[in-house]
């Protein structure tokens, strides 16, 4: 109970330090555009059926178009230089569309006539309300009843579980929490929960990690490769909100691995590494960094990673995070399979 | 300043669940893939389900801010997906334990994981303008939850998922008694 106590004081301190901060600045990678048109759903247009921004929904581009400040923190100063959207096609969109960008735009061009003028005209008081995604219709759907259903069986079915193997219900043993080398996963997955919900509740972000690794990818690739579009109009570098969460996990983790007394230099993981690959320290070095060559790939292209988009997202039932763990299943086992069996070496 | 301590402090308990959890050990993250240890899927269904709850909870008390709900692209998201499992299943990390288990000592993690992952961030970026546009062309479905999907309402669609994770946990445990609290394996002796 000990470490209850003490998570719920971090917990209690973490939320009274947080500041009234209000407008743009919620999102995680996002530009503010897209923190509080999507993410906030202010007035949400990714599937508003307009074919430009279905066809670029994959990239964080209103400005290319729109104009406006997508780092300012309140909405007037975000909008207040936006210009009509395709006044400027040479600039707008000959970034990424050298060749035929005149071309490109006269497609779009019918459709964006109308809503132009709106767009950049429109008083802060016409923005439509939030669409009530939280919020429960008021009568019942046809899906409403065929779930309350199914929860009714499964409540039953489960009623019957827990009186036929009672003994499996987790004891918690308080004692030397800080200290332990492990959890009960059950527990430190709670616990990681609740950081989850504070992060996301509190602060309107996903708990996530592979966004910091293109904040910091960013500063090398606007030097490396300065015509790429991706980093000239979508990713920004950044020290920011998803490089310090990641330097609070490397304290998070060398604390605890500190207090438990297994913080210690080495090159090598476990027995479950040298029994496939040997000890050869090149090799492990090689295979770390392939394997986390293709785990940010994956998550880029996914939209984040296990805990940004698998967790975060799954916390809100999002479909995409349940797409992305049957990915991350369907060639996990048959990978780890080819490398190191399934059966126990004896 | 509040933009620095509010994500260290969060990302520290991150940090500190995830080493609690063992994940910071190969054995344990390989093992989940190898259908031998299932912590993984139990650390995480265990965190989806308690933030789901709060969340929802915290959404109708309306105490939350806005949560961000990410966009679904299905195909993408399950051929990233499927990108990361490659990875992850090969060199024993996700993103956030290759952190994890830079703080706890591991020098494979600082030297070839840290960098591994800029340079993955890099592909990505001279990549994104060449493959985004096809993988998200199909199966996009904005920023959808089941609830909005399904149009029931997000309490029913909670517990029903709730109750499967539930179940989903119980026959995991049940079948694999013996390895409720699998070893993490044996510390490797550094080559003479």
């Amino acid at each position: 109970m000990r470490c209850a106590r003490l998570l719920f004081a971090t917990l209690t301190i973490v939320a009274v330090l947080v500041p009234a901060r209000v407008g743009a600045q919620c999102g995680s990678n996002a530009s503010s555009c897209v923190s509080c048109h999507e993410g906030q759903q202010a007035a949400p247009v990714l599937s508003d059926g307009r074919p430009w921004h279905a066809d670029h929904g994959f990239g964080d581009l209103c400005v290319a178009c729109h104009g406006g400040d997508p780092a300012a923190a309140s909405k007037d100063g975000a909008h207040g230089t936006m210009h009509p959207p395709l006044g400027d096609v040479a600039g707008s969109c000959g970034g990424c569309h050298a060749e035929d960008a005149e071309e490109r735009a006269t497609r779009y061009r019918v459709q964006v006539a109308t809503s132009a003028v709106a767009a950049t005209a429109a008083p802060p008081s016409s923005m439509p309300p939030p669409p009530s995604t939280g919020a429960a219709p008021s009568a019942s759907t046809p899906a409403d009843r065929v779930l309350l259903a199914v929860i009714g069986l499964l409540t039953a079915l489960l009623v019957l579980v827990v009186v036929r193997d009672r003994h499996m219900l987790v004891r918690l043993r308080p004692g030397t929490w800080l200290r332990a080398k492990t959890w009960n996963a059950y527990v430190a997955g709670a616990g990681l929960g609740l950081t989850v919900a504070a992060s996301e509740a509190l602060f309107g972000r996903p708990l996530a990690a592979s966004g910091a690794f293109d904040k910091l990818g960013a500063y090398l690739g606007r030097a490396l490769f300065p015509t790429s579009p991706y980093y000239r109009y979508i990713m920004r570098p950044e020290i920011g909100w998803q490089v310090w969460l990641m330097l609070g996990v490397l304290a998070g983790a060398f604390t605890s691995a500190k207090l438990a007394g297994v913080a210690r230099r080495r090159w090598l993981p476990d027995t479950g590494w040298t029994e496939r690959f040997g000890t050869r320290r090149s090799v492990r070095l090689l295979v770390a960094f392939l394997g986390a060559v293709l785990v940010q790939f994956g998550a880029d292209v996914a939209g984040g990673c296990t805990s940004g988009l698998a967790i975060s997202g799954g916390a809100v039932l999002s479909p995409a995070a349940f797409t992305f763990m049957a990915g991350m299943f369907a060639s996990g086992i048959p990978t780890a399979w080819l490398w190191y069996g399934f059966r126990e070496k004896r | 300043m509040m933009q620095i301590i509010e994500p260290l402090g969060l990302g520290f308990l991150f940090g500190w669940m995830l080493h609690k959890a063992g994940l910071t050990h190969h054995s344990r993250i390989v093992g989940v893939y190898r259908l031998r240890d299932m912590t993984v899927i139990q650390f995480m269904l265990t965190a989806l389900v308690v933030a789901a709850f709060v969340l929802q909870g915290a959404t109708d008390l309306g105490v939350s801010r806005p949560l961000p709900i990410p966009a679904t692209f299905l195909v993408a998201n399950l051929v990233g997906g499927m990108v990361f499992g490659v990875g992850m299943a090969t060199a024993g990390y996700c993103t956030g334990t290759v952190v994890a288990q830079a703080g706890e000592g591991r020098l494979d993690a600082w030297v070839g994981g840290l960098s591994g992952l800029i340079v993955g961030a890099l592909a990505f970026g001279l990549l994104q303008p060449h493959i985004m546009p096809a993988l998200t062309r199909t199966g996009a479905l904005g920023r959808a939850t089941l609830a909005s999907l399904t149009g029931a309402r997000p309490w029913l669609v909670l517990i029903l998922f709730g109750q499967i994770v539930v179940l989903v946990l119980y026959a995991l445990a049940r079948r694999r008694s013996a390895c409720v609290a699998p070893s993490l394996g044996h510390e490797a002796k550094p080559a003479p």
